[in-house]
C-alpha cells in the first residue's frame, strides 16, 4: 500500500504513466521532427530572403557610414553620420526637394489614383455589360513595359509633333505650352511626369479592389436594398467597409510605390529639368552610378527603406478602427 | 594619298594634346607582363566584349566589319559581344566593375571615366601588348588612357566638336559660307532669325549636348590652355573670363538663337530636326558625319567648320574641343587577359579603320588601305584638325564622375538661364574645388 492505493492500482498507474510518458515522448519527437521538417523546407526560401533582401540592406546601412567614392571598396573611409548630415543639409543634393516630390506623388496617388480605381472597381463590380473587356483595357497599362509607356508619353508631350499640342489646338486652345515644352519647364514637368505615373497603375489598384467588390456577399447588398438603400448608399455603407482591408493594402502599395517611383520618371525626364522632377530613387541612381558616390547612394537607399517602413506602419495604424472605448483595433 | 597625308599630319598635330597623362591613379590591375606579342592562331579561346555600338549607333557597321575580319583572321578565337545603349551602359559598366563581373574586353571613355576603374585595380595593363603596335598607334593617342605612365586603353577614333551648318538655310539668309568671325556669325544668326529660321537646336535633356556649345564658347573666349587648366584642376573655376564667356552664351539663348523647345528634347530629336531643315546650325561631335553622309538628301546641304573666335586676345582658331575618348580596355579579371590585350589592339585597329571610312571620326591609329572614299565631311574635319594647335577634352570626360556631374548640373542651369556667368563660376568654385 502506498498512500492508500493497492499494489495493482499502483502498478496500473505506473503503466499508465509509462504509456503517457511514451506517448509524450513520441509526441515530442514528432513535434521536433515536424519543426525540423518545417525549418528545412523553409531554409532555402530563408537563405534566399536573407541573401537577396536582408544582406543588401545590412550592407547598405554599413556603406552609408563610409565615404565611398570609387567602384572599389578599398580605400573607403569611415565618416560616421556625415553622409546623413550632407544629405539633409546640402543644397546641391536637394534631397528635400526629391522627398517633397515623392510625397506629393504619394498624396496624388491616394487622393486621385485610388478613388479613381475604386470608382471603376465599384462600377465594374456591378456586373455591367462588357465587364471583362473593360477590365482588360484598364489593366493593359500595367502589363506594358514602363520604358515603352515612358517613350509613348514623351511622344505625347513632344513640343513639335506631340498629340497633346495637337488635341489642344483642335480644341482651339493655343499658346498654352510653357516655355521649354511640357517636359522642359520646371512648373509643368512635375505634373507631366505624375499624370502617366498615376494613369499607369489605376488598373492595378482597380483589379485589387474589383476582386474585393466581387467577394462582397450578394445577401448583404440585397438586405441593404430591401432596407431602401440606393446603389450609392450600398457602395458607401456596405461594399467599401467590407473591402477596407483591400483598400488598406492599395494605400500601402500606392504610398510606398510613390516613394520608390523611379522608372517612368527616369525615362521621361531623368529628374530634370534642374532637378524639378527629382525623386529619391533618381537621386540615388545619380549618386551611385553617375557620381560614383556609393556611400551617399547607400545613405539614400537606407532613407528610402526607413521611409517606406514608417509609412507602412503609419497606414496600418490609420486603418485601425476605433472600438466602443475609443481604442483602435486592427481591421481584418 | 592626300587623305593619308592629312591623317598623318593630324596625328602629329595632336602632339599638342595637353591631356596626356590625365590620370594619376595608383594602379593595382594586371601588370601586363607576358602579353602575347603575336596572337596565337591555334589555342581555342572564347572572349566576351561589351560596347555601345547598338543597331542605331553610327559605329555599328565598323564594329561588325572589324569583328567579321577578326573571325576570319583568328578562327580559333570566339568573341561573344553585346552592345548597350550609351546612357544605360554608363550605369551597367560601373555596376559590373563594382561587382567584379567585367567581360574580357569592354568599351569605355578615356581619362577620368576609365581612371576610376584603373584606380580600383580592375583594368589590365596593356604595356606589354602595346610594344607590338607602337609604330601604328602613336603614343600621344594613348595619352588619355595612360595612368602613372602605364597604358590601359586602346583608342579607337578621335572626335572634335564641329559646327555643322545647313547651307540651304544659310543661303536663304544671304550667306554662302559659314561666317568665320564671331561678329559675322552673330549677324548671320540675326539674318536667319529675320527669315524665320531658328539658328540653333540643342538638346537640353542631355546636358552633354549643351556642353558642346558652352565649352566651345568658353574655349574661344579664354583659350584652350586656360580651359584645360580648369578642367584638369590646375586652375580655379573662379575666373571672370569664364563668367563673361558664359554670359556670351546665355545672351545667345536669350536673344532667341536657340529653339526654346530644345530644352526638353533628346539629342536624337534635335539631330533629326536639324536634318529636316528646322535649324541652321548644330554643334555636336564629328561622329555625326557618318549619319549625315548616310542621308543622300541632306548630305549635299551640310558643311562643317570650327566655332569662330570670340576673344582674339586669348583664343585663336585651331583650338578645338575633343580628342581620342572612345576606348577599349581589358578586364584584369579576364582568364585570358594577355591574349585579350593583343586581340583588343587588333580589333581596335580594325574598328578605327572602318569607323574612319564610315565617317564616325578621325583615326587614332595610322590609317592603312584605301581611304579615298572617306566622305567629304569627315575630310573637312580632318582638315580642321590638321590646322589645330590645341585640344581640350570634353569637360565631362576630363573630370572625375562627381565633379563632372556637378559641372553638368551648372551647365544645365546656364542653358535654362537659372544662373548667370557670375553664379556659374561662384557655384563651381565652391562645389568642385
Amino acid at each position: 500500500m502506498i498512500c492508500g492505493l493497492s499494489q495493482s492500482s499502483v502498478r496500473g498507474t505506473g503503466k499508465t504513466a509509462f504509456l503517457i510518458h511514451r506517448k509524450v515522448t513520441i509526441g515530442m519527437k514528432e513535434k521536433t521532427f515536424k519543426k525540423i521538417s518545417i525549418f528545412l523546407f523553409l531554409l532555402p526560401a530563408l537563405l534566399l530572403f536573407i541573401g537577396v533582401l536582408i544582406y543588401p540592406i545590412i550592407m547598405s546601412v554599413c556603406y552609408s557610414f563610409y565615404d565611398l567614392r570609387s567602384v572599389s571598396t578599398t580605400g573607403m573611409q569611415w565618416c560616421g553620420l556625415d553622409n546623413y548630415k550632407e544629405l539633409f543639409t546640402s543644397g546641391s543634393i536637394s534631397f528635400w526637394r526629391a522627398l517633397g516630390n515623392s510625397l506629393l506623388l504619394a498624396a496624388l496617388s491616394v487622393f486621385i489614383q485610388l478613388p479613381l480605381a475604386l470608382g471603376l472597381a465599384l462600377m465594374l463590380g456591378k456586373g455591367i455589360k462588357g465587364e471583362r473587356a473593360y477590365l482588360s483595357i484598364y489593366f493593359l497599362p500595367v502589363l506594358i513595359s514602363t520604358v515603352v509607356i515612358g517613350q509613348l508619353w514623351r511622344k505625347i508631350y513632344n513640343p513639335d509633333y506631340g498629340i497633346l499640342n495637337a488635341v489642344l489646338s483642335l480644341l482651339g486652345i493655343t499658346n498654352v505650352m510653357p516655355n521649354g515644352g511640357w517636359l522642359g519647364n520646371e512648373a509643368s514637368a512635375l505634373w507631366c511626369v505624375f499624370i502617366p505615373t498615376l494613369w499607369q497603375y489605376v488598373g492595378y489598384h482597380m483589379l485589387l479592389m474589383y476582386a474585393g467588390v466581387r467577394s462582397v456577399s450578394p445577401e448583404l447588398r440585397e438586405a441593404a436594398k430591401l432596407d431602401g438603400a440606393t446603389d450609392a448608399q450600398v457602395d458607401w455603407y456596405v461594399v467599401i467597409p467590407v473591402i477596407k482591408p483591400i483598400i488598406k493594402v492599395s494605400v500601402i502599395f500606392a504610398v510606398t510605390g510613390s516613394l520608390k517611383s523611379f522608372d517612368l520618371i527616369y525615362v521621361l525626364t531623368n529628374g530634370g529639368p534642374y532637378h524639378a522632377t527629382e525623386v529619391p530613387s533618381t537621386l540615388m541612381i545619380n549618386m551611385l552610378f553617375l557620381r560614383n558616390r556609393y556611400g551617399m547612394g547607400s545613405t539614400i537607399a537606407v532613407m528610402l527603406i526607413l521611409l517606406c517602413f514608417a509609412f507602412a506602419l503609419l497606414i496600418n495604424w490609420a486603418f485601425k478602427e476605433k472600438d466602443i472605448y475609443g481604442k483602435k483595433e486592427h481591421v481584418e | 594619298m592626300k587623305l593619308k597625308k592629312v591623317a598623318a599630319t593630324l596625328l602629329a598635330s595632336v602632339m599638342v594634346l595637353s591631356m596626356a597623362a590625365c590620370g594619376t591613379g595608383s594602379d593595382k590591375g594586371g601588370d601586363g607582363k607576358g602579353g602575347a606579342a603575336q596572337l596565337s592562331k591555334d589555342d581555342k579561346i572564347t572572349l566576351s566584349m561589351w560596347c555601345i555600338a547598338t543597331e542605331s549607333d553610327s559605329n555599328r557597321n565598323s564594329y561588325e566589319l572589324a569583328i567579321d575580319e577578326m573571325k576570319k583572321e583568328y578562327p580559333n578565337i570566339t568573341l561573344n559581344w553585346e552592345a548597350f545603349e550609351n546612357q544605360s551602359y554608363k550605369t551597367k559598366i560601373k555596376a559590373a566593375v563594382a561587382a567584379d563581373e567585367l567581360p574580357d574586353i569592354f568599351f569605355t571613355w578615356s581619362c577620368a571615366f576609365l581612371g576610376d576603374f584603373v584606380k580600383s585595380g580592375k583594368v589590365y595593363c596593356l604595356d606589354e601588348a602595346y610594344k607590338s603596335y607602337a609604330s601604328e598607334l602613336p603614343e600621344v593617342m594613348m595619352g588619355n588612357s595612360t595612368y602613372d605612365g602605364k597604358h590601359y586603353g586602346v583608342p579607337l577614333t578621335m572626335n572634335i566638336v564641329g559646327l555643322f551648318a545647313n547651307m540651304d538655310l544659310l543661303k536663304e539668309a544671304g550667306y554662302n559660307e559659314i561666317p568665320g568671325t564671331y561678329d559675322d556669325f552673330i549677324k548671320c544668326c540675326d539674318a536667319l532669325k529675320a527669315k524665320g529660321i531658328m539658328p540653333f537646336g540643342c538638346a537640353g535633356s542631355e546636358t552633354w549636348c549643351v556642353t558642346e556649345y558652352l565649352e566651345s564658347v568658353i574655349e574661344k573666349s579664354i583659350g584652350a590652355d586656360a580651359l584645360n587648366d580648369i578642367f584638369l584642376g590646375r586652375a580655379t573655376w573662379n575666373n571672370p573670363d569664364v563668367a563673361s564667356a558664359v554670359d556670351t552664351f546665355q545672351k545667345m539663348v536669350n536673344d532667341g538663337y536657340f529653339d526654346p523647345n530644345g530644352i526638353s528634347l533628346t539629342n536624337d530629336e534635335v539631330k533629326a530636326n536639324f536634318m529636316k531643315g528646322q535649324y541652321a546650325f548644330y554643334m555636336n561631335g564629328t561622329w555625326n558625319c557618318a549619319d549625315f553622309a548616310g542621308d543622300a538628301n541632306f548630305f549635299p546641304k551640310v558643311k562643317v567648320a570650327e566655332f569662330p573666335v570670340i576673344n582674339a586676345d586669348k583664343a585663336k582658331l585651331g583650338q578645338l574641343i575633343g580628342g581620342p575618348s572612345d576606348t577599349l580596355a581589358v578586364a584584369a579579371s579576364s582568364k585570358n587577359a594577355a591574349a585579350a590585350a593583343t586581340y583588343t589592339f587588333e580589333l581596335g585597329k580594325r574598328i578605327c579603320h572602318y569607323g574612319y571610312l564610315d565617317g564616325c571620326g578621325l583615326p587614332a591609329w595610322t590609317p592603312y588601305g584605301d581611304t579615298s572614299k572617306v566622305n567629304g565631311l569627315t575630310q573637312a574635319v580632318a582638315e580642321i584638325c590638321n590646322k589645330a594647335n590645341g585640344y581640350v577634352l570634353f569637360g565631362d570626360t576630363a573630370m572625375n564622375a562627381d565633379e563632372a556631374n556637378t559641372y553638368l548640373d551648372y551647365v544645365a542651369q546656364v542653358y535654362g538661364c537659372k544662373v548667370d556667368g557670375a553664379g556659374f563660376i561662384k557655384g563651381l568654385s565652391k562645389d568642385i574645388r
